[in-house]
């Protein structure tokens, strides 16, 4: 198998910086440090007076803790690495040979997505020993751990799509680093926002408002927690009657398969990011460009 | 192999290339001249698939596929003006990166790799570090880089700016000799004196528009017949010169251009035989020459005179 141009170069360009390392340092610190306060509140609790005095039971709280906290740092760093990688060819001037290759504007991309996806997998890989701690003496199943790395790699990818996209439509850095923020509080704000609407008009029930969370990440972590700790369903029977949500959001929340209808629709936004991504760097496809001015001489 | 027919950009109510049509056969070096704003770069980008042309239509090697299509890609081989390169990138490495995008295989780009970089004079500085490099490296790395697929037309957006004297030597050598090869190149470029000894045929854009091109010695001698109907020819003469103006003025097909103290220019529609005549028959007429020359053409002066004196 071929491996993409871009993620072999990119991975040969980042490997052999110091940033690497010190964003790996920087992120398992970050864990650690999550750790060890985790610790600290649940070795207080289990001492408290309602406390059980087993602290082995609830060292299983350390995967969401710890978990919350990498998706968080995830979250937060994908777009960065993401949302420079076009608009840093850009402004390296690297660019315009790249787009006269025989590579497709989509492979660009998704080499660029890819490539970020990769190193953002290096940290979480390294984070593993920390994690597996709550699953040794807390007695989650490895199961548990392998789909918590798939959630974690969608999130990574979604995120990227995001970066990605405002980096195809910025021509420097640090604006595509700030819009891809900006539409990641959007999308997650628009997803509220049927719900909102349904308040504000007056209606009694959710209706079908709720399948408007489908695109939230947000949601769909919270209701994978959810399950993984307690076995029920955040967005459930128990906690909503026929009567306050529409046909198709009982019906998801009858089978229990929110989580995964929402994975799916979170990866349908993550193609359409790359797909409008692909479709601006295509000069084909751009309306007009704008007026060639007097260019950055290179030292 | 180059066929451009009614190309035209506008961006918004500026035309950047206003219908141009062009047609550069296979094996030349053909020289891109003109003004800044011109249209040079714009022409070049949308050739390369870079930018989208408002109207008209681009033939590579004799398709007709659209621009920007891998087809395209394949045979164009593009060195833009300023280009960047990678930190923590070798020499060899950033070979391997641009084989890698055309899909060439591992043991195909190393073996093209090791002929490029000698073309390019760089096989010393195969593990060197890309931004290592001077500016001039750069620019003949990015030469062999754009030859790596072997493309069937390679184009250069001023290829020598911002090189140092020795080298634009270097590069204008490389050129020639791909030139030799039977690539065909087109290189655009502010540096006329330069272009006029390596290329093989020349265009003129000004505001869009092509101004005029075709072979480089058509047009010289284009330049040479077309000062005040006739040859610039200078005659420095020490005594005598009421009297050879006075011949001058009513000698057929001379036009008298201007009279200095010592030095008269005439513009004669003639061979060189029949200057020859002429000259003799100063001598004859008792006008003291000390000497005469033929001004040669240029592309600089042919470039004032199509662009009404703008800079290139």
């Amino acid at each position: 198998m071929r491996i993409n141009p871009i993620v072999k170069k990119d991975l040969q360009v980042s490997a052999r910086s110091m940033r690497l390392a010190w964003g790996l340092f920087g992120y398992e610190a970050i864990l650690a440090i999550a750790f060890l306060l985790a610790m600290m509140v649940i070795r207080e609790e289990s001492r408290s007076l309602y406390g059980s005095g087993n602290i082995y039971n609830s060292m299983v709280y350390l995967f969401p803790v710890i978990g919350i906290s990498q998706l968080c740092i995830i979250a937060l760093i994908t777009p960065i690495i993401t949302a420079s990688s076009i608009s840093g060819e850009k402004e390296r001037q690297t660019f315009d040979v790249m787009l006269t290759t025989a590579m497709s504007p989509f492979s660009i991309v998704f080499g660029k997505v890819t490539s970020a996806v990769v190193r953002i997998m290096f940290y979480v890989l390294g984070s593993l020993p920390i994690m597996a701690l709550s699953f040794i003496v807390g007695g989650l199943g490895w199961s548990t751990l392998f789909l918590y790395l798939l959630t974690v790699l969608l999130l990574a990818v979604f995120s990227g799509s995001i970066g990605i996209f405002c980096s195809s439509i910025c021509r420097k850095s640090i604006t595509a680093v700030i819009l891809s923020f900006v539409f990641y509080f959007v999308v997650y704000g628009m997803t509220f926002l049927p719900l909102l609407l349904r308040f504000i008009l007056g209606y009694n029930d959710a209706g079908e408002s709720l399948l408007a969370l489908l695109w939230n990440p947000g949601a769909f972590f919270e209701e994978y927690f959810m399950i993984t700790m307690t076995g029920e369903s955040l967005i459930s029977t128990e906690m909503l009657r026929k009567d306050d949500v529409g046909a198709i959001t009982y019906w998801f929340m009858e089978r229990n398969i929110w989580v995964y209808v929402s994975a799916g629709c979170i990866l349908v936004l993550t193609i359409l990011f790359m797909l409008m991504a692909a479709w601006k760097v295509n000069p084909m496809h751009s309306s007009g460009g704008r007026k060639p001015g007097k260019k950055k001489k290179e030292n | 192999m180059l066929k451009i027919n009614d190309l035209t950009k506008n961006y918004g109510s500026f035309t950047a290339v206003n219908h141009l049509s062009l047609h550069i056969p296979e094996g030349e070096l053909f020289g891109f001249v003109g003004p800044n704003g011109a249209g040079k770069t714009t022409t070049i980008r949308i050739v390369c698939g870079l930018l989208k042309a408002s109207g008209g239509t681009v033939e590579i090697g004799g398709s007709k596929a659209a621009l920007g299509t891998k087809e395209m890609k394949r045979m164009i081989g593009y060195v833009p003006d300023f280009f960047g390169v990678y930190d923590n990138l070798k020499v060899k490495e950033y070979m391997d990166l641009y084989g890698s995008m055309y899909s060439m295989n591992s043991k195909e780009i190393a073996k093209l790799s090791d002929d490029l970089l000698e073309l390019v004079n760089l096989t010393d500085k195969k593990e060197f570090y890309v931004d290592t490099l001077s500016r001039g490296m750069k620019q003949r790395l990015c030469v062999a880089r754009a030859l790596l697929h072997n493309p069937r037309l390679l184009i250069l957006d001023e290829p020598n700016s911002g090189l140092d004297p020795r080298a634009r030597v270097e590069m204008k050598e490389l050129l020639k000799n791909l030139h030799s090869m039977g690539k065909t190149i087109i290189i655009s470029s502010h540096i006329l004196s330069e272009l006029s000894e390596m290329c093989s045929s020349i265009g003129i854009m000004d505001h869009g528009k092509l101004v005029t091109a075709g072979n480089m010695d058509t047009i010289m001698q284009g330049i040479m017949g077309d000062v005040s109907g006739g040859k610039k020819i200078h005659i420095r003469i020490s005594a005598g010169m009421e009297a050879a103006v006075r011949m001058m003025k009513e000698y057929p097909n001379v036009v008298v251009e201007s009279v200095r103290e010592n030095e008269l220019i005439i513009g004669y529609q003639a061979t060189d035989e029949e200057i020859s005549a002429l000259i003799g028959r100063l001598i004859q007429s008792q006008v003291v020459l000390t000497g005469f020359y033929q001004e040669e053409g240029n592309l600089e002066s042919l470039f004032m005179q199509l662009t009404g004196g703008e800079e290139a």
